[in-house]
């Protein structure tokens, strides 16, 4: 599946291939220690670019501010 | 005005290999407008072992005829929050739509869980929230009984998109 930007595309295959082995993997086994990390970090600076620069960033904080769940990821922003 | 609405379903299929099919849900022949999709933020909790996931999803939209003229929709971006918990085997996504929520704002919580009774499947509960704030009331009862009709539609176009995946998958762990 391709992403919201085609200048993600590749960095968005590579973690989703790490991510869909890990998770099948390691995850579901019990072990939750992260892996796809770097990956993660290249791929996700890409595309909270491409959020910004599409002026979506303000809509998903509105969204986000309706916690369907109390967790650590629902208090960040995801600015960073 | 609030319309709600929901369903239970079983897939004959494990509940590791649904979740992982749920992650891999696109692209499938069902799916053709769904037109991105990514992974925005994820996380693990290093004590619970639960991974949160936002994921960001760009639809091609279709609006009825009398929807043209007050809104030209064409695609709409939609936004999934996620849990997953190893340990009790529940997944749970809450999709919502990030734009024109004024209109129309359809929230879609599904809950995926070990069949009570045959360990190998996986039962979904889906709950669907359709709320339009928009003032004037026909056209207000319009859109959500457009939004419930659509769900529907959508909810097996969906569920067939799924199955795909998950025909896919084992058949690729069997290979």
């Amino acid at each position: 599946m391709t992403s919201l930007s085609p200048d993600c595309n590749e960095l968005k295959k590579q973690y989703d291939d790490c991510f869909n082995k890990w998770y099948a993997n390691k995850f579901l086994q019990g072990d939750t220690t992260p892996e796809c990390e770097d990956l993660f970090k290249l791929y996700r600076a890409c595309i909270w670019r491409a959020i910004k620069e599409k002026n979506l960033d303000q809509l998903i904080s509105d969204a986000r501010k309706e916690k369907p769940f109390s967790g650590p990821e629902d208090t960040r922003t995801g600015e960073t | 005005m609030v319309k709600f609405f929901s369903l239970t379903g079983t897939y004959q299929h494990s509940w590791p290999t649904v979740t992982q099919a749920v992650w891999q849900k696109y692209p499938n022949p069902f799916a053709s407008h769904v037109l991105s999709s990514d992974v925005i933020d994820r996380t693990v909790d290093p004590v619970t072992g639960v991974m949160t996931t936002t994921r960001l999803f760009l639809k091609s939209g279709h609006m009825p005829k009398w929807g043209r003229s007050l809104l030209n929709v064409r695609d709409a971006f939609i936004m999934e929050q996620s849990i997953v918990d190893p340990r009790s085997r529940r997944m749970i996504t809450v999709t919502r739509n990030l734009s024109h929520t004024k209109l129309m704002l359809v929230e879609e919580t599904q809950t995926y869980s070990q069949h009570p009774e045959h360990a190998n499947w996986t039962e979904v509960h889906t709950d669907v929230r359709i709320i339009s704030n928009t003032g004037w009331a026909p056209i207000k009862s319009r859109i959500e009984g457009f939004g419930v009709t659509k769900f529907k539609d959508n909810a097996i176009r969906s569920s067939k998109g799924l199955l795909h995946v998950l025909e896919r998958l084992t058949q690729g762990a069997r290979s």
